[in-house]
């Protein structure tokens, strides 16, 4: 990418091109990959593979789904693992991945997302030596026969997938504005466009067209807010902003609602709508966001106490730490705001994916 | 207790274990509270789209912890619908949620004068 360059950008005259701040949070989300080990399972493994390589190793990227990397898996298998005769009795469409742990993996789901919250699950299970470093490869074991459907949801293929996945751009699309008219405004060859920009892991293919249905964050687009406080300014959670412009079509803090999901571990995905502003003007911050949702885990902050003589710059007191927001495989800053994260840090489907991780005592 | 085998053995995530060390207690009592089920109910309303049959009935009181794909397949039931037999369902003719969206979830976001309008058809229509 030409346009990463170290200083401010100039704000641009055309609001579809986008700034540079957010280009690249989207370019560091798409780049982002997770390492995966799959193994057969040995008990499925057919006659005569080679039992001493069934095990793959891959890296694979964070907006990619499962179906999409079946032909590369199969590949790897029949070369080197299978039997060639024993391989011809294999039915692709009965293969399906389940988690070391037990759980079934979902073919819809995009792989960063399973993989932040099989990491968290792992840090918090009883006995775990993980330490919350994330480097480690997520253990996928492949079946071969039996695939449970009903708990697996989808059929395996690609085409399922992709019909799940535009099925989510619209449900993002409709909650960002009310109705799907920019999705279903697209071109068929652009639609299939967005898709096959994940298939080949295409940043360029695929923004040419999620940009006509992602909001935009040109500087000018965001409202006059109060600024944060000096100590707090931090590049993660802050578009460049600038003088609030006129109220931009697209803009990402004009939407209804951000298109947002909670994932507890092991536990319920909540969704509910998520206004970019809050009802006093000032951005809905993930903060805000989460000690209004999860309010256990994330208690609300009590305001400082008003400064004295003795104490002219109060601090406001401390609450427990229980938990932790990952986007994208990142520790997210509380300051971060909820337009902003929809908007640079979103999934390949539009969708924000909050994978809430349980803090370890001090 | 505390293994770190290499075995394929699944244990199951099991949060009432109490030794599992250095975890806030009360943020694993947090987990416990959110993992109960809403036994709450949403008024789902069917609506046929093109050919598909009209029910008798369209109003239905559904339970909000339920996925939507014990919806799907609640409606299957009710239009005797056999296995393989196409159905599309949609929400507010405009979108297929993902089978794993809880009701709970889709009518916060979706719902039209207190009702979740799911939409069915036995073609695809918004695809």
């Amino acid at each position: 990418m030409s346009n990463y360059g170290t200083t401010r950008h100039p704000p641009p005259k055309d609001p579809k091109n986008t700034d540079y701040h957010t280009t690249l949070f989207r370019r560091l989300s798409w780049e982002g990959t997770v390492p995966l080990e799959i193994r057969v399972d040995p008990n499925e493994l057919p006659a005569n593979s080679d039992r001493g390589l069934e095990c793959y190793f891959m890296q694979a990227p964070r907006v990619s789904y499962l179906p999409l990397l079946m032909p590369e898996i199969r590949r790897f298998l029949m070369d080197v693992v299978f039997d060639e005769l024993a391989a011809k009795g294999l039915k692709e469409e009965e293969w399906w991945f389940e988690c070391d742990d037990g759980t079934l993996l979902k073919w819809h789901w995009p792989i960063g997302l399973i993989y932040d919250s099989h990491s968290i699950l792992a840090t918090i299970r009883p006995g775990s030596s993980v330490s919350g470093t994330m480097a480690t490869p997520l253990r996928l074991i492949l079946h071969l026969a039996s695939p449970p459907t009903d708990k697996l949801l989808l059929s395996p293929s690609a085409e399922a997938c992709k019909q799940a996945f535009m099925g989510q751009l619209k449900e993002a699309d409709f909650i960002r504005w009310g109705n799907t008219k920019r999705m279903t405004g697209l071109r068929k060859v652009d639609q299939d466009g967005l898709w096959e920009g994940i298939k080949e892991h295409n940043f360029d293919d695929y923004w040419r067209v999620a940009s006509k249905v992602t909001p935009t964050t040109a500087p000018g687009n965001r409202p006059q807010s109060p600024g944060p406080p000096p100590s707090s300014v931090s590049m993660h959670g802050r578009p460049p902003s600038a003088d609030a412009g006129p109220p931009e079509r697209d803009g990402a803090y004009n939407v209804r609602s951000v298109p947002v999901r909670i994932y507890l571990p092991d536990g319920p995905v909540i969704q509910d709508l998520v206004p970019p502003i809050l009802e006093d003007g000032t951005p809905h911050t993930l903060a805000h966001f989460l000690s209004t949702h999860v309010p256990l885990l994330f208690p609300v902050r009590p305001p400082a106490p008003p400064p004295s003589r003795s104490n002219p710059h109060p601090q406001a007191p401390t609450v427990p730490e229980y938990a932790y927001p990952l986007i994208q495989g990142v520790l997210t800053p509380p300051e971060a705001e909820m337009a902003w994260l929809g908007a640079c840090l979103a999934g390949a489907d539009g969708w924000l994916n909050i994978c809430v991780g349980i803090s370890k005592k001090a | 207790m505390a293994e770190t085998t290499e075995s394929t053995a699944r244990p199951l995530p099991s949060w009432a274990v109490p030794d599992s060390s250095d975890i806030n207690p009360e943020a694993l009592s947090a987990l416990e509270t959110y993992k109960k089920r809403d036994p709450s109910k949403v008024v789902v309303r069917f609506k046929a789209v093109g050919n598909a049959p009209i029910m008798k009935q369209n109003f239905y009181k559904i339970t909000a912890s339920n996925r939507f794909q014990a919806v799907i397949q609640f409606l299957r039931k009710e239009l005797g619908w056999k296995a393989g037999d196409p159905l599309f369902t949609y929400i507010n003719l405009a979108f297929s949620p993902a089978p794993d969206d809880t009701v709970s979830n889709l009518f916060k976001s979706f719902c039209t004068d207190g009702h979740l309008i799911v939409n069915y058809s036995t073609t695809a229509a918004w695809g």
